[in-house]
């Protein structure tokens, strides 16, 4: 009797305790709860601490964070029929509980959902653009426009696509290949200029030097003939001043020098005429002479 | 033990190869703890008597434990955050504090002033031979140019705690990977700001520029997720063309020492032939300057001499005409081969045998007597004196 008296005391405490502790419940600052009351919500608490509910109250847990949300990497063909390797991912919230908890289970069943929506709403933007786009001051716009995107088709889940960034946008490898190829090619072709042009201004360099070359050496010579015709024009004006102080004197004399440098030679055989000046004595005897002349 | 070395050795081993702690010393069996504890208290609580004071210290014990488990301390670096029931109440600076015991507050103590370092695109290299240090990530480090070209680089992002609410509340921040989220950020703003950018540039002129717009972008996008995390610094490491094109790369800059050496092979010779084409220049005017001195001296010579000369000729002019013109006469016909014909004889000429002609006659310079004819005559002259215009 009195042992039974203890056990039901003892029950009903913890009875109650339960019934207490059901009633209390705590909000962290990075949660916030819905109350639900036989299935159909209540009250929505935003507030972190300590909060007290009814026991016939369930309170459902949601992060109020902002979520992450990788997608994997994949391919995506824009519009121009080139092949992007995209790696982006997206960062969400809950904004509406109720909605949230009315058409998800649960944060990972969410994210379940969220990834193909946003591996389409990539597809669909980025299949919409021209690669070359990516390249270009417009990837910001692009990834805005996926967001938009995106909340749209997430608005009646109660979430809120905060911000989607692409990653990586990469080139499959055989394009990277091509690409390789194209830049070893610029690259050479760059060399070859260089070289062509180092041959260019090697000759340049060269040729010019001869011209110079030759002008010096030109100049010089002109200077020299215009010297060697000084030289000779004041022979002639030395030599014609003496000269012409007796032009048959310097007929004869000149003449005299003449023969004596022109006819060295012994092998000369000169055939000469007894009656010659020379000879004037030669025949006649040192009379002679007289009945010459 | 699963981990227990399989080569038969005996010797049991940890999970990552290590042997058995020295000393031999065993995990704490807690069945012979508790047993020891319990032969503690039962020491200073006299037998028998355990029931209902026993349970009162016992219950001292724990709740003074349970109080001092609120006790937590706070390093200079980092800065204390109070929640009550999840609730933030207050934050504490550097020191011993104490915070009501779970579950009623918790305590974060995040470090705020460290700089957390993210290596992007690389890994601290674990090899020693590798003299960059740093071993490639390609997946990472290889983006898109805006000049479709791809580009190698590394680069480091340095970030801290700016806003410790707002980094432990407002983003999930996969507790423990804090850098997943900043990586990622970090990834996407560098690639956007390479992807407007050409090739040569990032590798050369514009990478200052690049690291303050990723740092700006970066800072934007964590903002705008109110992260509570401020980037510090962006460094770009290596900014390189991609292993496969490198040789490429490297050859351009062969070819531009190339041209330099063209240049230089070219500036070389033209300073080789310049000043001996000058040299040549001045010889050829001192030639001619000594040419000209040569032909006034020679001109003055013979001038003077011809004056002399006629000086003396002047005096006396028909016997020194005469003296001339014999003394000539006689050197000139000294060595030649004479034959003396008599105007009266006229049948001989036609019988006398001439020598044969020279084949090529020695063009005559009477105009230059100062370069005589060196080699012997062979010519024939005739030399009539009848004919002699004038004669002595």
């Amino acid at each position: 009797m009195n042992r039974a008296l203890g056990l039901s005391v003892a029950v009903g405490v913890l009875l109650v305790l339960g019934i207490l502790i059901s009633c209390v419940y705590t909000v962290a600052q990075t949660q916030e709860v819905l109350l639900v009351q036989f299935g159909a919500p209540v009250a929505q608490v935003d507030a972190p601490g300590l909060h007290f509910k009814s026991p016939l109250q369930r309170a459902y847990f949601f992060d109020r964070r902002l979520l992450n949300l990788d997608a994997p990497s994949e391919e995506v063909i824009a519009l121009d029929k080139k092949r992007i390797l995209v790696d982006a991912f997206a960062r969400w919230r809950i904004v509406d509980p109720l909605l949230f908890y009315q058409t998800q289970d649960n944060l990972d069943q969410a994210t379940g959902r969220l990834k193909p929506i946003l591996s389409s709403s990539i597809r669909e933007v980025l299949g919409s653009q021209d690669f070359a786009a990516m390249l270009s001051g417009r990837r910001s716009a692009l990834m805005r426009q996926i967001r938009d995107k995106m909340n749209h088709d997430v608005k009646a889940f109660g979430i809120v696509i905060a911000d989607v960034r692409i990653r990586r946008a990469d080139l499959p490898q055989e394009n990277s290949l091509a690409i390789y190829q194209r830049m070893q090619k610029e690259r050479e072709r760059e060399a070859a200029e260089y070289r062509a042009q180092g041959d260019e201004i090697n000759q340049r360099i060269r040729a010019r030097a001869e011209r110079e070359v030759t002008v010096i050496k030109a100049e010089a010579s002109s200077q020299a003939a215009i010297l060697r015709g000084q030289g000779d024009a004041e022979k002639t004006r030395i030599t014609a001043q003496a000269y012409s102080q007796d032009p048959g004197f310097f007929a004869f004399y000149r003449s005299m020098q003449a023969y004596q440098d022109s006819l060295p030679g012994s092998n000369t055989t000169v055939i000469l005429s007894p009656k010659s000046d020379f000879f004037k004595y030669f025949g006649e005897g040192p009379g002679g002479g007289s009945g010459r002349k | 033990m699963p981990w227990t070395n399989q080569n038969g050795g005996g010797q049991p081993k940890g999970p990552w190869g290590q042997g058995p702690a020295p000393g031999g010393v065993r995990p704490p069996d807690f069945e012979s703890l508790l047993r020891k504890a319990w032969d503690e208290v039962r020491r200073f609580v006299p037998e028998g008597s355990l029931g209902r004071r026993g349970m009162t210290v016992i219950g001292v014990i724990a709740f003074g434990l349970w109080l001092l488990s609120g006790v937590y301390t706070v390093d200079p670096k980092e800065q204390g955050v109070v929640l009550r029931f999840g609730k933030f109440v207050e934050h504490t600076g550097s020191g011993m504090h104490w915070h009501l015991p779970w579950p009623i507050e918790t305590a974060y103590t995040p470090n705020v002033t460290d700089a957390n370092q993210i290596d992007i695109g690389y890994k601290v290299s674990t090899d020693k031979n590798n003299p960059s240090g740093a071993d490639d990530v390609p997946d990472e480090s290889y983006m898109l140019t805006g000049d479709e070209n791809i580009v190698d680089m590394h680069f480091t992002v340095y970030w801290r705690i700016k806003d410790a609410n707002a980094f432990l509340f407002n983003v999930d921040l996969n507790l423990g990977k804090q850098d997943d989220v900043v990586k990622a950020v970090a990834e996407s703003a560098m690639r956007e700001v390479v992807g407007q950018d050409h090739m040569d540039e990032i590798m050369t002129s514009d990478r200052e520029q690049i690291q303050l717009k990723v740092k700006r972008l970066m800072q934007q996008t964590l903002d705008s997720y109110k992260a509570g995390i401020l980037v510090t610094e962006v460094k770009m490491q290596k900014a390189e063309p991609p292993n496969e094109v490198r040789e490429a790369y490297l050859d351009v800059q062969k070819a531009l020492a190339d041209q330099e050496r063209k240049r230089n092979e070219g500036e070389a010779y033209a300073n080789a032939i310049i000043p001996q084409a000058r040299g040549d220049a001045a010889h050829i005017l001192q030639d001619a300057e000594a040419y000209k001195q040569q032909m006034i001296a020679e001109a003055t010579g013979e001038a003077s001499r011809f004056l002399s000369v006629y000086q003396e000729y002047k005096k006396a002019p028909q016997v020194t005409r005469q003296r001339i013109y014999l003394e000539t006469m006689s050197r000139v016909l000294a060595p030649m081969n004479k034959v003396i014909v008599d105007d009266s004889a006229k049948g001989v000429v036609p019988y006398f045998q001439l020598p044969a002609p020279p084949k090529t006659a020695a063009p005559a310079r009477p105009q230059q007597p100062q370069q005589p004819p060196q080699q012997p005559s062979n010519e024939q002259v005739t030399v009539s004196p009848g004919d002699q215009g004038g004669g002595p």
